[in-house]
């Protein structure tokens, strides 16, 4: 963890406002899923407000906690510790789906299930991993100290805004909970965004689409 | 730190605010588009014919024909365009031209009492809404399948 976290300046309710933020960004993003896309038809303008609303916020934290873009995770100085922590249960992830979308769809998928549009989840990846452990698991850090009570919630987070998925809620979830472990011992980004990307694109080629719903989430998964 | 934490709390508090009034805007829009105030209608049994019969009109498309579907005890019966002569819909200033009337003939239905519906159909975005035209018709149909009724006021 970064010393800015641990500064001594900051107010009694440091806790109760990082938990106020974790609850005002987790809000955006529901509002984002459900309430906008249920009202607006899925309008992409009208669903980055809500999520414009967020970012500012986590900048305007980011500076009132004095917080760098180095301890947000943005480095390259601890790149190769967090792939090692990485790579075992990455592995072993992406091996158990394979395997589920072997069983679920009786062979290999075909090449062809990689779309053009899965180049971008690499970016999307590093966003998600951004805001879940750059900011949410910093947050979370601070409201209920390092350790499991906090990695817990940050798998649950994660795990929420994939509702009502219930396929995608189970994978996010341990996922979640694996990559905020490997972030509060070794906070680099990018190694979470690699493997994000490489257990996304697992789950969008290896699991047949019916048992993912297409990847939609919130109230796009009804529609 | 460059901010104080009293700002951070601020922000906060302005961005609660903000999203209140971005989903309050959003819900009236979402009801204005999808539940227009602009249709009116009237529907009656037509014993004679053993019919549920009226006219339907959107008074903000007065030119356009309003697809109505007849609902009986919560079942679907059937869907159709008001696109029949209603010279006295016109006459009475609801409508622009004639063509807003429509018919539906009622299906087999037990002894005992009933209760017809007929909605508009509205189309917004990539979704349709139903607004129920009027109240709700009762109506009764005894042993011999003579259907009773009676009409409802227009909205």
């Amino acid at each position: 963890m970064a010393d800015t976290l641990r500064s001594e300046t900051w107010p009694i309710g440091r806790r109760a406002i990082a938990s106020w933020e974790i609850t005002s960004v987790m809000v955006s993003c529901l509002v984002a899923e459900w309430t906008v896309t249920a009202l607006s038809g899925g309008s992409k303008v009208l669903m980055a407000i809500p999520v414009g609303f967020a970012l500012a916020l986590m900048l305007v934290s980011h500076v009132s906690y004095g917080e760098t873009l180095k301890d947000l995770g943005f480095r390259l100085d601890n790149f190769l510790p967090a792939c090692r922590l990485l790579l075992l249960p990455t592995v072993v992830v992406i091996a158990g789906i394979l395997l589920t979308g072997w069983f679920l769809r009786g062979g290999m998928p075909a090449v062809s299930l990689l779309r053009p549009r899965l180049t971008l989840v690499p970016l999307w990846a590093l966003f998600q991993q951004y805001a879940l452990q750059g900011y949410l698991n910093r947050r979370a850090q601070i409201a209920l100290g390092p350790g499991w009570t906090s990695v817990a919630l940050v798998g649950i987070l994660f795990s929420l805004v994939h509702f009502p998925n219930l396929f995608l809620c189970f994978l996010t979830l341990l996922g979640g909970l694996i990559w905020a472990f490997a972030y509060q011992r070794q906070p680099n980004l990018f190694a979470l965004a690699i493997s994000h990307t490489v257990a996304s694109i697992s789950i969008a080629v290896a699991i047949p689409l019916p048992y993912i719903n297409g990847l939609r989430v919130g109230f796009k998964y009804f529609g | 730190m460059k901010i104080p934490p009293a700002r951070l709390i601020q922000v906060m508090i302005g961005k609660a605010l903000l999203e209140t009034i971005f989903v309050a805007a959003l819900a009236l829009g979402f009801r204005a588009t999808a539940f227009p105030p602009t249709f009116h209608g009237w529907g009656e049994i037509d014993t004679s014919q053993r019919a549920v019969a009226g006219w339907a009109v959107d008074s903000a498309n007065p030119w356009s024909r309003v697809e109505v579907q007849l609902v009986v005890d919560d079942q679907l019966v059937a869907t159709q365009v008001a696109s029949l002569s209603r010279p006295d819909v016109a006459k009475a200033g609801w409508s622009r031209d004639e063509w807003h009337g429509y018919a539906f003939k009622l299906p087999s239905l037990k002894q005992g009492t009933h209760e017809a519906k007929v909605f508009a159909i509205h189309q917004s975005a990539d979704r349709y809404t139903m607004q129920l035209l009027g109240a709700p018709v009762p109506f009764s149909v005894n042993g011999d399948g003579v259907v009773t009724g009676s009409p409802v006021r227009s909205r």
